[in-house]
């Protein structure tokens, strides 16, 4: 039987110092579908990030605003750019 | 010009070997008339606990070359240019070295100089790409692009 969207892992990818807070570069979360929620489960689980500013790219473009997501989805947490 | 993304990273510095072959390159093009070359470098900035020593550069790679191949499709059409380089440091790079080098060509000036000017600024702004000072063995600081 296929698992609902809800239940099936979610693999994250994070850079900068967004991983270097979180303690890695991937992270695994369940049962979320967007990225307001994500934001929300985040600041929960690692209070380091707090007062970090950081943006969410779903399928390596940025979103804006609250944008859904599914466990086929690329989610990348990104701080400020510094290139250059 | 090329329609497929190609990847402007490079492993370390951008040598000065790398930019003056780039140069060479160009003299079978005759119909460029101005070139403009823009050359990033690591600057040893003092910081709270010591001197910046070197950059260490990680990058969403896949979204980085996506971003930069979009970029450069929009300055293609924004100006006359007859081509357009750009090539971003991974990796450590001292102070003192290059980490960017972003090189464009047209048969006049003003197009390759404006373009190029455009580019650093959108590269610096909008690719997912992220430098680490490091201060010492024990120090670095996360950049912030000014």
């Amino acid at each position: 039987m296929q698992q609902s969207a809800e239940t099936k892992d979610i693999k994250i990818i994070a850079f900068g110092i967004i991983a270097e807070k979180i303690g890695g570069r991937e992270l695994v979360c369940n049962g979320i579908s967007d990225t307001g929620a994500l934001r929300q489960w985040l600041a929960n689980k690692y209070p380091g990030l707090n007062g970090l500013k950081f943006s969410i790219a779903v399928n390596r473009k940025l979103v804006h605003e609250n944008c859904t997501f599914d466990n086929e989805s690329e989610i990348a947490l990104l701080p400020p750019f510094s290139g250059g | 010009m090329s329609h497929k993304p190609k990847n402007i990273f490079v492993s370390g510095a951008v040598s000065p070997a790398l930019i003056a072959d780039s140069i060479q390159k160009h003299s079978t093009k005759t119909d460029i008339g101005g070139h403009s070359i823009f050359l990033g470098q690591v600057r040893a900035d003092e910081k709270n606990g010591g001197m910046v020593q070197a950059i260490e550069y990680t990058a969403y790679e896949e979204m980085a070359v996506q971003k930069a191949f979009e970029i450069r499709e929009e300055i293609f059409v924004k100006y006359q240019l007859t081509c357009l380089h750009i090539h971003h440091s991974l990796g450590e790079v001292k102070a003192g070295e290059v980490c960017l080098f972003v090189f464009t060509s047209s048969p006049h000036r003003k197009a390759a100089i404006d373009a190029c000017a455009e580019l650093v600024e959108r590269i610096k702004n909008e690719l997912p790409i992220w430098g680490r000072e490091i201060i010492s063995a024990e120090k670095y600081e996360w950049k912030e692009n000014k």
